[in-house]
């Protein structure tokens, strides 16, 4: 087979789910999950617990939008700022929600730290629900603020 | 990358608790009639894809009208997802598809409303057994689901765990079943009322059947159409109008196998659960508590195994089936299925595929 990108393919997916079929086949989070559903690094090679509070992630070196816009840390805060805005982003529910005193740190081009202000073992697998997109995309149509002028349900 | 088209949402907010705050969204979707993926050549990870240079989402066809043509023909419609049970053979006897079943992560249970009066108290967890013992799982999995389905035994399917379930489900045992419902005080009580979506109805009749036969009650079954969908979730998410029903089939997924209790014990039995019908229960708080504090993946599988047990052993729904995610998958497109997304990175196709030609 080619190893360049060929062919068409059409598909008919009913799933109530459709608009987050389209997000994650084209748009990158810290994490994603494999065949089996178990979570992997996906934007991120790695990440580790510095403590119970305290969750690092490496973001992943060489990562390219479309447009040619690098993804680095800041890619993350940017993200991390925009959903934190919203009480309840994303359309599932709150359970997806970060704590909202949680706090971003940018440690260097590809190094960011959450800060806790309590322990969310579950919070590495949220990130997923934390979409990373580029500067034209917040400038532009973002998530809801266009069209519902909100990002409310909407991530 | 998107190249053409959206599909968005319309969204109204469910309240479900104010403290700790946690709401849900009611979704209306809104797509274009086409959806043009276009390949990211740039993607960092080459062992994984793309491999397609587009996938076009046809919104513009009614799914009948889909799976006869990917059947059927080529060059119309090459991938077909949710396919109905009853409709698998004609996918797997189709001239130009296949079936493609796939375990996903996705539970069918019954929501049993703890707070309902006249019948045995469903607050009784010899109710809630009675009810549970009553169910032939096997048969619902071989005649409501087309054999495409597993039983269930807590809400975490089988598929989510990395080994063996050590829960085993319910055995169909109508006998225990009813001196457990008499016990709890079912000797002449009016009839159960289960309610269900469409995609549900099926099965409902079937749990109908089996309460019916087992517990020696009448039973009254409600499928909502398409068209009350929003207004029946938001009157459970909400809470705040009593239900009509005693049990309600509802079908649930996560996102995640690593998340199972975040999204579905939480959703059934949780204080912020959208699903929940009934008392909230600081054991089954105190045990989610638990899992939020253990960073370690190990710890949270343990704490998650625990959690589900716990739903188990007092019968907090109504363990019925995990469905198989099925897809009409053109006979040259190699589909790769994942358990809780649709993913097509790893898609590939055969030379004979008709883009090719």
């Amino acid at each position: 087979m080619s190893e360049r990108p060929t062919g068409t393919v059409n598909v008919v997916d009913p799933s109530p789910l459709n608009w987050l079929c389209i997000t994650y086949n084209t748009v990158e989070e810290l994490i994603r999950t494999d065949k089996d559903g178990n979570n992997e690094p996906a934007a991120m090679s790695d990440f580790r617990w510095l403590d119970d509070k305290t969750l690092e992630v490496d973001v992943r070196e060489g990562n390219v939008f479309p447009d040619g816009e690098e993804l680095t840390a800041e890619t993350v805060r940017r993200a991390f700022d925009e959903v934190q805005k919203w009480t309840s982003p994303h359309p599932p529910g709150t359970q997806f929600n970060l704590h909202p005193d949680t706090k971003l740190e940018v440690v260097d081009d590809h190094t960011a730290r959450f800060h806790l202000p309590e322990t969310d073992g579950l919070a590495v697998g949220k990130l997923r629900a934390m979409h990373l997109m580029n500067t034209r995309f917040w400038e532009g149509p973002s998530f809801g603020y266009e069209r519902q002028g909100s990002g409310e349900g909407h991530w | 990358m998107l190249s053409e088209g959206y599909s968005s949402l319309d969204t109204e907010m469910a309240v479900i608790v104010r403290e700790p705050f946690a709401a849900t969204w009611l979704q209306h979707e809104d797509r274009t009639p086409l959806v043009r993926l276009a390949a990211n050549t740039n993607y960092w990870d080459k062992d994984r894809g793309p491999h397609l240079s587009e996938v076009v989402f046809r919104n513009d066809l009614e799914y009948e009208d889909a799976l006869e043509l990917v059947c059927s023909t080529e060059g119309e419609v090459d991938i077909v997802t949710m396919v109905p049970p009853e409709a698998a053979k004609k996918v797997e006897n189709s001239e130009h598809a296949k079936l493609v079943a796939h375990d996903g992560i996705y539970s069918v249970a019954g929501i049993i409303n703890r707070d309902t009066e006249g019948l045995p108290p469903l607050s009784d967890k010899r109710a809630r057994k009675a009810m549970n013992l009553a169910i032939d799982r096997g048969r619902i999995v071989r005649e409501a689901m087309f054999g495409h389905a597993s039983p269930l035994a807590g809400l975490t399917p089988d598929s989510a765990l990395p080994e063996e379930n050590p829960l085993s489900p319910y055995a169909h045992d109508p006998d225990e079943a009813a001196r457990l419902w008499n016990e709890a005080g079912g000797e002449n009580t009016r009839p159960i009322r289960i309610a269900a979506f469409e995609e549900n109805g099926r099965v409902a009749r079937a749990v109908a059947r089996d309460l019916e036969a087992s517990l020696g009650v009448d039973t009254e079954v409600v499928v909502h159409p398409a068209d009350a969908e929003l207004r029946v979730r938001r009157r459970l998410a909400e809470k705040k109008l009593p239900h009509e029903w005693d049990v309600f089939i509802f079908g649930h997924g996560a996102q995640s196998a690593d998340g199972v209790a975040l999204e579905l014990h939480r959703a059934f039995v949780g204080k912020t659960g959208e699903l929940r019908a009934g008392a909230v229960l600081p054991e089954f708080e105190a045990l989610m508590g638990e899992l939020f504090s253990k960073t370690d993946p190990t710890e949270q599988a343990e704490v998650s195994a625990r959690i589900d047990r716990f739903v188990h052993d007092e019968a907090l729904a109504l363990f019925l089936a995990a469905p198989q995610s099925l897809y009409a998958v053109n006979d040259h497109v190699d589909f790769t299925p994942y358990r809780v997304t649709f993913e097509l990175a790893d898609t590939r196709m055969g030379e004979e595929h008709w883009s090719l030609r």
